[in-house]
């Protein structure tokens, strides 16, 4: 680690570097650790180590497991927050190495605990470790893709963001690969998929290690010349990451990515239920797969989109259209189900669920707007403990809400109508966050007396 | 770096492109 091939010295750019090549060593690793949505695929066979094709007395519990992802995603949030400012200091090329060390160990150490039969050996191993590697990989390229693209800053997050929604999409169907290549009479194939996959995407990753650089100082890029007068919430002054986070702009961007995640998050862990419940009779379990699968595609897709459109319209703009359109089509949703009108109730999720990915990968742009791209990697990886946050809240509400309304004698198909408002209502206090937000007084600027 | 480019844009879009399809297999079986 010593060794100058990490320092940021050494991914100085050559002159005439082409910026283009930088995008894929950021979406090289957003795909590896994107893995972590396709957890869910080694969640039964996990239950059945013992047992094999089935649970056998001493093999852990599904309520158990689930808790490897969401450790992970709780460690995510809160290493971004915490090792923010060394990945900053650092540069990108060793925060993604250490990025790539902690995800493939926790794989590793998380096979161990497998072989063990140790439950919290894979938490410490997939959930922690893992969730260190998750934290700093998300957080290691937004930096340096906003000094290359000042330009077009929310295209270029958008597409390394996009990555971590296409990583599932990789990650599902190579898990049920690698576990139907490795099932034999003893093993049903987790343990050595555990192992193959930490190689794999440690592998990955180096590719984004090795092709990474940064601009020289003061670069731009060729013919382009700074707005002399910037647009409104666009500033050209710094902003240092522990005084970001003491100002109201802040906390009201925590607001609207909370609310923004909150709502979209609810609706993907409880998609395929849903539908099965609205639709009785009509959509199987098969075609709710497809239903799921549909809906990340949206997800993936609408980062690029909406994070490249950000930067014609403007950023508040952006997520101005994702609260309002949002709750159009979260109040007309319950109507769409009840008239039985499945194709406009799929329509209405894709859309939600573009707009979902679409504030992730906004996020970095609107923050650079805010406070500068000083220490930009370091305020998103403090407001990312959003993320964590609403991980949690989103499904939470979604199954309570459901849960109290069966309890309370409503029919299945109706079941979700009033969590739908409930969601309503957090896109509206999104709303209202976004429409305060107001430049960064000029006495938290980097250098105000 | 032409070449640099196509590599490192290959690297990335192949097993992307695998993912997407074999997402869009599944989501087929909604519209059946």
């Amino acid at each position: 680690m010593s060794g100058s091939f990490f320092d940021r010295g050494s991914t100085i750019a050559v002159p005439n570097f082409n910026r283009f090549c930088v995008p894929p060593a950021a979406i090289a690793v957003h795909l590896a650790i994107g893995q972590v949505y396709a957890f869910s695929t080694f969640n039964i066979p996990l239950t059945r180590l013992i047992g094999l094709s089935e649970s056998a007395p001493g093999d852990w519990s599904q309520k158990q497991v689930v808790w490897i992802f969401s450790i992970a995603i709780a460690v995510l949030g809160s290493s971004a927050a915490l090792f923010g400012r060394w990945v900053e200091r650092a540069g990108p090329r060793k925060s993604m190495f250490v990025a790539a060390l902690c995800f493939a160990g926790g794989f590793l150490l998380g096979a161990v605990g497998i072989r063990l039969h140790s439950l919290w050996l894979v938490y410490a191993g997939y959930g922690v470790l893992g969730g260190c590697g998750l934290g700093v990989g998300y957080i290691s390229p937004v930096s340096t893709l906003l000094k290359w693209f000042p330009d077009r800053p929310g295209m270029a997050t958008g597409m390394a963001i996009m990555g971590f929604g296409g990583g599932a999409l990789i990650a599902a169907p190579l898990s049920v690969l690698l576990m139907a290549h490795f099932k034999s009479a003893t093993s049903n194939g987790v343990l050595e998929s555990f192992v193959t996959m930490g190689a794999i995407y440690f592998m990955f990753m180096m590719i984004g290690v090795i092709a990474v650089r940064v601009p020289p100082p003061d670069w731009k890029p060729a013919g382009w010349v700074e707005a002399a007068k910037p647009k409104a919430l666009v500033t050209t002054a710094q902003v240092a990451a522990k005084v970001a986070w003491h100002t109201p702009q802040f906390w009201l961007l925590w607001g609207v990515l909370c609310m923004n995640v909150t709502a979209g998050i609810g609706v993907l862990s409880v998609a395929s239920p849903m539908i099965q419940e609205i639709f009785s009779g009509r959509v199987t379990a098969t075609a709710a797969a497809g239903f799921v699968g549909l809906i990340s595609l949206f997800n993936m897709g609408g980062r690029f989109f909406w994070a490249s459109t950000s930067d014609i319209i403007g950023r508040r703009a952006t997520y101005m259209v994702f609260f309002l359109l949002g709750i159009l089509l979260y109040s007309t949703v319950p109507t769409i189900g009840f008239g039985g009108h499945i194709g406009l109730f799929v329509a209405a999720f894709c859309i939600i669920l573009s707009m979902y990915g679409g504030g992730f990968a906004t996020i970095p742009a609107y923050l650079r707007d805010v406070f500068g791209t000083m220490e930009v990697g370091a305020i998103h990886g403090r407001l990312l403990t959003a993320w964590s946050v609403a991980g949690v809240l989103g499904p939470v509400l979604m199954s309570n809400l459901r849960d109290y309304q069966l309890a309370h004698g409503v029919p299945k198909a109706q079941a979700y109508s009033v969590t739908m408002y409930v969601m309503c209502g957090m896109l509206l206090v999104g709303f209202l966050c976004n429409l305060a937000m107001r430049p960064v007084a000029a006495k938290h600027h980097q250098g105000a007396a | 770096m032409k070449a640099r480019l196509a590599v490192l844009w290959l690297l990335v879009g192949l097993p992307l492109a695998w993912g997407v399809f074999k997402t869009l297999q599944n989501a087929v079986k909604l519209f059946h």
